[in-house]
């Protein structure tokens, strides 16, 4: 076991940072991913089984995008640029498939049981991913990220022993600016109050005179955008891809959103941030064989204890 | 005529009950008694927190403080399914039939409570399972001979959603009284009805306490049927109690007009 | 008031002999008016409805088991058993999402678990070898009470959260299934082989019948080494017992409550009705019954594998259920067959053409009302086909010059279909031969497309966006998708769920329901 290494001098001291920041920037993406689930439901109280699938489709638009601007060996722009084509890329294909998802899978069942769209949303999650595997093979692709001017993004920025990679730079601060954007967007403008009426009590708000056929697609089109831009930093990144992705990050970012407190955006963040740091910190000092394992299990504990998550609301059913 | 409740215990008695939402007292520090077979009417502007006791009282809500007994035992805290076994069944105020179930089931199954038999038993069909599914059986077909030939014959073997809104009223009040309760909670049972089902709702009314032996809580707003067949009135506004007595007393009492109609008009010059 | 409130005068006794108060004669013609499937199909289900479920049962199990003796094809008799343990698993999957109306995503990892506790329990891995009926009954027990411990911290009045804690639970049982050859309590102690990680647990004892003696009857023991024979006979017994158990509690107390559950489980709950008890019961009924279908999976392939008891197994199960219509005991039965019937046929291009153009022909012979639109569909498509067939081929013979797929690798361009397609669909000739199938790509993505488009438009155009809508998605099919059947089969049953939860989510033989607004 990894305790091994303890805190004894620097060596140990290192370890500790480094494995925070892998946790913390890790937890950024599941905290962008968590968002559109926290969000889906908020609005609908729909667990939006496809949204993994979602940010799948994502890291594969940014991996055509950068392949055919050219990426990694023969860029045609410089690194900024390009990186903003690609996010852009895939936020709007993201948005424009979320979009029609509920459109199609979900829209016809608002009146229907609640476990209708549940079900809706897992066969539109194995028909996403199996058409990944359909269309660009179910073996993983790489972004290749290391080849690109001597892994110039896995370079170190720092003081002395306590250094960050920019990559992790780039994702801590691109999920924070899409985070402030978010929060802006939700507390300041008139669709991101109608949002949160929606989110309260539907039948209320449309009595209001609040479009909330509009809301619902507003609602999927920021968390899908979100995740697009997740997949391709989780493709610069980890530089692997594969149409299987989705279960896996999804799934973390769901137990991020239900931790947090399912509905409420702040918990998402909070949720996705603590799933990463331990997942990372586990990974780092007790095993990686059974990390997945841990994240699990504290799920399910928590759950146990306090079924809201951290920031979740009492729901108070109106009788 | 009011029963006398001060010689035995109240079938039914809430002390103190307060509720809070929020920074909204929904509730606040709620005081009455109902005695055994008694009839209270329970009124009060829109918002007044009637169905708010109603849901304290069957264990849906949980009281910030304060008590609520039945037949002088303290059911604050138990989960309401426990509630309802103890012996208190109330009504819906917007209907809450198990739709797509038939007239006979939605009364079996609200015998569920009452009976024993184990899951093994009935995969079985041992005894104890065959012998309890022909009580259930007869005991829906009596609960719902109460109320005339209206949910009768044909009838029981009708899905829920096909009866007409009166009968769905009656249907819900048939299936509370399946799970052998001492105290009716009854959430407007007249709402929506013309004035012949309204007088035939408050004949039922009574015929509950007198032939049933129910307690009766009742919330309702069509004055003619609080007046008819209340011994007691209580009357609530923003949560707390306003006015107690009988109808007469209650209904010329300045506050509760004041809560209805708002302030006297002699006040303005 | 004018007249007193107490006393209104009653309505006047109509002369005539008008409907008696409590005889409602609308009331009683109610179920003419309930909305039922009309023409050919609403006769076919309103007489397989008619006869009593038992006897579709009865029919099926006979003809089950009769399969292995009318035919010594060793595959026939594999997807015989195999389907046999669907409809085992999907009769309690019907508990639980059927009945009561929960999501249990986790019932795949009940399945998993059971096999591999009876792997562990009869096998060499630990050198146990208990007595099959020991290790049976000791599987089904655990399972069950795996059940009730999942549905532990889900939430009274809502299923979401048991929905969240299953799929986390399939995903953990995945995860410690396939790495579990090394199982070193997180680091607490010496790496420990549980699971045998990727490669399984191998050598499980098939089941052995003791030797009975009772009064005359003497039965000698079995081993019960002949898969898949001898397991069509026990899946078959366990489907018969199940079923019967099952079919009883329905009828009781605790079936009544499930669906007062499903209906409304707050009124329920205020009715007397132990909601929360109840969710964990049908959880753990269903995970039963996936125990014991888990000991006859182990038994039967003698070995069990992570790979087996994954997500898409869970996806499948859950479209037969729905499919044949959640609740009904005959229908889940059906849906069962349908889909690994289904499943099966498409593994072969030859047959899966089959399927592919009955499937088409007959939803057109059904959905297409007027018989005008009918034929001009059909004669649209032959049209547009020839058309674009000359038109191809005019612009490069090498267009249409490509054979049809017969077989895993074989190709052809004789036959019946083959010169009909080849006329009519533009075949290129490296189709199946060249790197990626781009073409085909392009046209799947088209097909998605134009069948979402035509959900949207009415009337007469639909019938005319349907005649592309279909020659795309046949050519799509032709030279892409016919040849990658492990990925249309799931693509196909993702597709199963969410039609049918727009369009019909009672399934074919569930009960239409009727939900409040």
């Amino acid at each position: 076991m990894h305790l091994v290494v303890g805190f004894n001098g620097w060596l140990g001291w290192q370890y500790f940072f480094s494995t925070l920041f892998t946790g913390l920037s890790s937890g950024s993406l599941y905290a962008l991913i968590a968002l559109g689930y926290t969000m889906v439901y908020g609005v609908l109280k729909l667990l939006n089984f496809a949204h993994g699938d979602v940010f799948m489709i994502g890291a594969y638009i940014g991996y055509f995008v950068l392949t055919a601007l050219g990426w990694p060996l023969k860029p045609i722009l410089p690194l900024a640029p390009m990186l903003l084509v690609a996010f852009a890329a895939a936020m709007l294909g993201c948005a424009l498939l979320g979009v029609t998802i509920e459109r199609f899978a979900y829209r016809p069942l608002r009146n229907a049981p609640r476990i209708a769209p549940l079900i809706s949303a897992l066969g539109v999650s194995f028909f996403l991913q199996q058409t990944a595997v359909l269309l660009w093979s179910p073996n993983p692709r790489s972004y290749n990220t290391f080849e690109y001017k001597d892994a110039q993004l896995f370079h170190f920025v720092g003081w002395g022993n306590f250094r960050l990679q920019y990559v992790q730079l780039l994702i801590m601060l691109s999920t924070a600016a899409l985070m402030i954007g978010l929060s802006y967007f939700v507390w300041r403008t008139r669709t991101g109050k109608a949002m949160r009426a929606v989110s309260v009590d539907p039948e209320a708000a449309s009595m209001m005179g609040i479009d909330v056929d509009r809301v619902i697609m507003v609602t999927f089109l920021i968390g899908s955008a979100l995740a697009g831009a997740a997949g391709v930093m989780t493709g610069i990144v980890y530089s692997q891809i594969d149409p299987y992705m989705g279960l896996g990050y999804g799934l973390k970012a769901f137990i991020a959103a239900v931790v947090g407190g399912i509905g409420n955006i702040g918990g998402a963040v909070l949720g996705g941030l603590l799933i990463g740091l331990i997942e990372a910190f586990t990974g780092a000092y007790v095993t990686t064989a059974f990390s997945d394992l841990v994240v699990f299990s504290v799920l399910i504990v928590f759950l146990l204890f306090r079924s809201t998550g951290i920031r979740g609301a009492r729901i108070v059913q109106k009788v | 005529m009011p029963h006398e409740t001060t010689q035995k215990r109240p079938m039914l008695e809430l002390r103190g009950l307060t509720v809070s939402f929020g920074g909204l007292t929904a509730v606040d520090k709620l005081d009455f008694q109902v005695g055994e077979k008694e009839i209270v009417s329970l009124i009060g502007p829109n918002g007044a927190g009637k169905t708010t006791v109603i849901n304290l009282i069957t264990g849906v809500t949980r009281p910030s403080s304060g008590d609520i007994l039945l037949a002088g035992e303290s059911i604050v805290g138990l989960a309401p399914h426990k509630i309802t076994q103890r012996g208190i069944a109330r009504t819906f105020q917007s209907l809450r039939l198990f739709l797509n179930m038939t007239v006979k089931e939605n009364v079996m199954a609200a015998q569920y409570g009452h009976t024993r038999a184990t899951i093994v038993e009935q995969m079985l069909q041992l005894p104890r399972a065959r012998r309890e599914q022909r009580q259930i059986d007869a005991f829906a077909e009596e609960k719902l001979a109460f109320f005339g030939e209206r949910l009768m014959g044909y009838r029981w073997n009708q899905p829920a959603y096909s009866l007409s809104y009166a009968n769905r009223r009656r249907l819900e009040i048939a299936r509370a009284t399946a799970t052998r309760p001492r105290v009716l909670l009854l959430d407007e049972p007249a709402a929506g009805m013309n004035p012949v089902e309204t007088h035939e709702i408050a004949e039922l009314i009574g015929k509950l306490r007198d032939e049933g032996g129910y307690t009766i809580l009742l919330i309702e707003h069509d004055m003619h049927v609080v007046e008819s067949i209340s011994d007691r009135v209580v009357a609530l506004d923003h949560g707390t109690k306003i006015a107690e007595g009988t109808f007469e007393q209650v209904a010329t009492d300045p506050r509760v007009v004041e809560a209805y109609l708002g302030t006297k008009a002699t006040t303005t010059k | 008031m004018d007249s007193d409130p107490k006393t209104p005068t009653p309505p006047a006794e109509p002369a005539t002999t008008s409907p008696r108060i409590g005889v409602d004669e609308w009331v009683k013609r109610s179920d003419e008016r309930t909305a039922g499937p009309r023409g050919l199909f609403g006769a076919t289900s309103r007489l397989i409805n008619g006869v009593p479920q038992v006897v579709w049962l009865v029919g099926f199990l006979a003809f089950a088991c009769v399969l292995p003796f009318v035919t010594s094809n060793g595959y026939v008799i594999g997807v015989d058993a195999d389907t046999l343990l669907y409809v085992l698993l999907a009769l309690g999957l019907n508990v639980a999402v059927g009945w009561a109306g929960l999501l249990d995503l986790g019932y795949i990892a009940y399945y998993g678990f059971a096999a591999y506790l009876f792997a562990e329990l009869s096998s060499g891995h630990y050198g146990l070898h208990w007595p099959t009926w020991q290790s049976v009954a000791v599987v089904i027990a655990a399972t069950i009470l795996l059940g009730f411990v999942l549905a532990l911290p889900s939430r009274r009045l809502s299923g979401d959260y048991l929905a969240i804690v299953t799929l986390f639970f399939l995903q953990i049982f995945n995860n410690f299934t396939a790495q579990g050859q090394a199982w070193d309590w997180l680091g607490f102690g010496a790496p420990h082989d549980i699971t045998g990680g990727p490669t399984g647990i191998t050598n499980v004892d098939p089941f052995r019948t003791p030797h009975v003696h009772v009064w005359f009857i003497r039965i000698k023991a079995h081993v019960l080494d002949n898969a898949p024979t001898d397991y069509v006979w026990i899946a078959a017994a366990g489907i018969a017992v199940i079923a019967v158990l099952l079919g009883f509690v329905n009828r009781s107390r605790t079936g009544r409550a499930w669906r007062a559950l499903r209906e409304d489980s707050l009124a329920a709950e205020a009715m007397g009705m132990p909601v929360k008890w109840l969710m964990m019961l049908a959880v753990a009924v269903g995970a039963g019954v996936a125990g014991f279908a888990g000991t006859v999976n182990a038994a039967y392939y003698q070995g069990v594998f992570p790979s087996a008891f994954t997500f898409p197994l869970l996806i499948t199960l859950y479209a037969m259920v729905i499919l044949g219509g959640a609740g009904s005991l005959g229908g889940v039965i059906f849906g069962a067959v349908v889909v690994n019937v289904l499943l099966e046929v498409l593994r072969t291009p030859y047959q899966a053409r089959w399927v592919f153009y009955a499937i088409i022909l007959v939803g057109l012979a059904v959905k297409l009302r007027p018989w005008r639109a009918l034929i001009a569909v059909f004669g649209g498509l032959l049209a547009l086909g020839v058309a674009a067939h000359e038109i191809a081929s005019a612009i490069s013979p090498r267009l249409v010059a490509g054979p049809i797929a017969e077989g895993p690798t074989s190709y052809s361009t004789h036959g019946f279909f083959a010169t009909l397609l080849r006329h009519w669909m533009i075949l290129p000739a490296h189709t199946y031969t060249g790197g990626d199938y781009k073409a085909g790509n392009y046209a799947f993505v088209a097909t998605i497309v134009l069948v979402l488009a035509l959900t949207l438009v009415k009337g007469w155009k639909r019938w005319v966006l349907l005649v592309p809508t279909i020659y795309v998605a046949a050519f799509a099919w032709e030279t892409d998708l016919i040849n990658q059947a492990p990925t249309v089969r799931p693509l196909l049953l993702g597709v199963i769920l969410i039609v049918l939860m727009a369009a019909r989510p009672a399934g074919l033989f569930g009960q239409h329901r009727v939900e409040v607004v």
